[in-house]
């Protein structure tokens, strides 16, 4: 009765529920890759400070 | 068409100044306007202007505080606009009144190409994703909010962005996967001419029929598998309240992340232009180098006899003529009817960094109707000519004798689009229109050089007959009378 009930008056409130699942579920990854990112890029820029300190 | 006053003229709180008086004359709401009454675009003395309504008061001062509108027209992907604060607005409850900058032809979602309609796919992420920097969001995600200028797709909904509220979820989410997601992905996995479903869905393909028509092996992407499938089925069944309950925030971090997955998603779908029978066909036409020589020669020199801005280019291919005329300085709708030589010619468009050619889609014995609301919101192909000249290169003898249309009527259509038509006659010894005749009946009596001439005379002057060298075929320009 209550799904009966949303579907008639939300019909976008499927797609909403949905959206957070999976924008929850990908934002692993997507942070997993930043931070991957900003190590690579601190690790290339220490490297690139090398000749400088000898 | 664009005005130099717009070039980098972007303000830091609000747009520079419309200098035009704008109270004279009637304005004319725009017939795709009603969607959106708080923000009504109009015609005043054929000058598109749009009404900002009391009610945007906020969003629109956020859009100029945040920096968010600088930073979107200087990346090419907002129009940008002036203010016009000396033109009347239609109505009392108006806070302002804008005049955006114009739109050389105005073109749909069904008229593009796969490479077009996913460019503007990505626009709409990427503006989304700077909005969320700035602490605002797009609201809407409609392929009609993008058009393409100067060769590049760009956004002209300036009212689409509003201050994002903590926590809620992304609005446009499901619209961006209808109108983008779902075609795009039958495109590249199906066929091309999925796009022409967009005719007939205006707010988008269903996700449910997407689902359904999308092979099996799209389930096992990831991307496809969640925005797609499992966003048809959710779409299906309404959420039980606890369910609701239990649905993650939407933080700042999963809203980037949501477009960050869609934009892989977008970009992980492919459609390689080959194997149909256009793309060839330049190459594999009866031209020898100096009759394809003569006849760009030809061209080039009726075009600068036609004069005008703007050239309509039908079934042009891959663009090879539209070129000529974008080379004069000329704006080019290119259009062609077959979906691989737009997508070639679009390419070599962005490639090549060109800003007067607009390849679009259309097959021209089924042009684009007027469609939407009132079979008026959004007007069909002819409804939105203002070609100061019309190009039929190798077309009529496809239209003749492969469609069936008489002479007189491909005519009447070419003065319809233009006061200048350069047409080629094919005859029928041709090869290519041997080609066209040999399974078929000759039901085509009328066909002939005469034949032609008389149905010209009756609409133009013939003000040049030149014959092709090396060819039996022959190139006209005409001036409608």
């Amino acid at each position: 009765m209550m799904d009966l009930f949303y579907a008639y008056i939300d019909p976008g409130a499927g797609s909403l529920v949905l959206q957070a699942f999976i924008a929850a579920l990908v934002s692993v990854p997507f942070l997993l890759r930043a931070s991957i990112k900003r190590g690579w890029r601190r690790l290339r820029g220490r490297r690139g400070d090398e000749p400088r300190a000898d | 068409m664009a005005g130099a006053d717009f070039a980098g003229d972007v303000a830091t709180s609000r747009a520079p100044t419309d200098s035009r008086d704008g109270r004279a004359g009637t304005a004319i709401v725009d017939p795709a306007s009603f969607r959106d009454p708080r923000g009504v675009v109009f015609r005043r003395d054929g000058v598109v202007y749009r009404q900002i309504d009391r009610s945007f008061e906020g969003d629109w001062d956020a859009l100029f505080a945040t920096g968010l509108y600088e930073d979107l027209t200087s990346a090419g992907l907002l129009i940008p606009h002036l203010a016009a604060p000396d033109v009347a607005p239609i109505s009392d409850d108006a806070l302002t009144v804008i005049r955006p900058q114009a739109v050389e032809m105005i073109s749909y979602p069904y008229e593009w190409s796969f490479g077009q309609l996913r460019d503007a796919a990505l626009v709409t992420l990427e503006a989304h994703a700077r909005a969320l920097g700035r602490g605002m969001a797009l609201r809407d995600a409609s392929a009609f909010n993008v058009q393409f200028q100067r060769g590049r797709p760009v956004l002209i909904d300036t009212l689409s962005f509003g201050l994002s509220q903590p926590n809620a979820p992304w609005r446009a989410y499901r619209q961006f996967c209808s109108h983008f997601l779902a075609p795009l992905a039958l495109m590249a996995y199906r066929d091309p001419r999925c796009g022409l479903m967009l005719r007939g869905h205006l707010d988008g393909i269903p996700l449910d029929l997407a689902s359904r028509l999308l092979p099996i092996r799209t389930r096992l992407r990831p991307g496809l598998l969640s925005h797609l499938h499992l966003h048809a089925r959710a779409e299906g069944h309404a959420p039980s309240a606890d369910l609701r309950r239990r649905a993650p925030r939407m933080t700042r971090i999963r809203h980037l992340a949501l477009v960050d997955s869609l934009r892989r998603t977008v970009e992980g779908l492919r459609w390689e232009p080959a194997g149909t029978v256009w793309v060839d066909y330049e190459e594999t036409t009866s031209y020898d180098p100096t009759a394809r020589a003569a006849k760009r020669r030809l061209v080039l020199q009726f075009l600068e006899q036609a004069g005008g801005q703007c050239v309509w280019d039908l079934g042009a291919n891959t663009g090879e003529y539209s070129r000529i005329a974008a080379g004069l300085g000329r704006f080019v709708v290119s259009i062609d009817g077959d979906p691989a030589a737009v997508e070639r010619n679009y390419r070599e468009v962005r490639q090549s960094g060109e800003e007067r050619i607009l390849p679009l889609w259309i097959d021209l014995l089924a042009p684009s109707p007027s469609v939407g609301w009132a079979a008026a919101e959004r007007p069909g192909l002819l409804e939105r000519s203002d070609a100061d000249a019309v190009m039929a290169l190798a077309l009529v003898h496809h239209l003749a004798l492969g469609g069936g249309v008489g002479l007189d009527r491909i005519l009447d259509l070419l003065a319809r689009i233009a006061p200048w038509a350069i047409v080629e006659f094919v005859p029928k010894s041709d090869p290519m229109a041997r080609r066209l005749l040999a399974d078929r009946n000759d039901v085509f009596p009328d066909y002939s050089l005469e034949g032609f001439h008389a149905a010209a005379s009756r609409r133009f002057d013939i003000v040049a007959d030149e014959e092709i060298p090396g060819l039996e075929r022959r190139l006209f320009l005409l001036r409608r009378r």
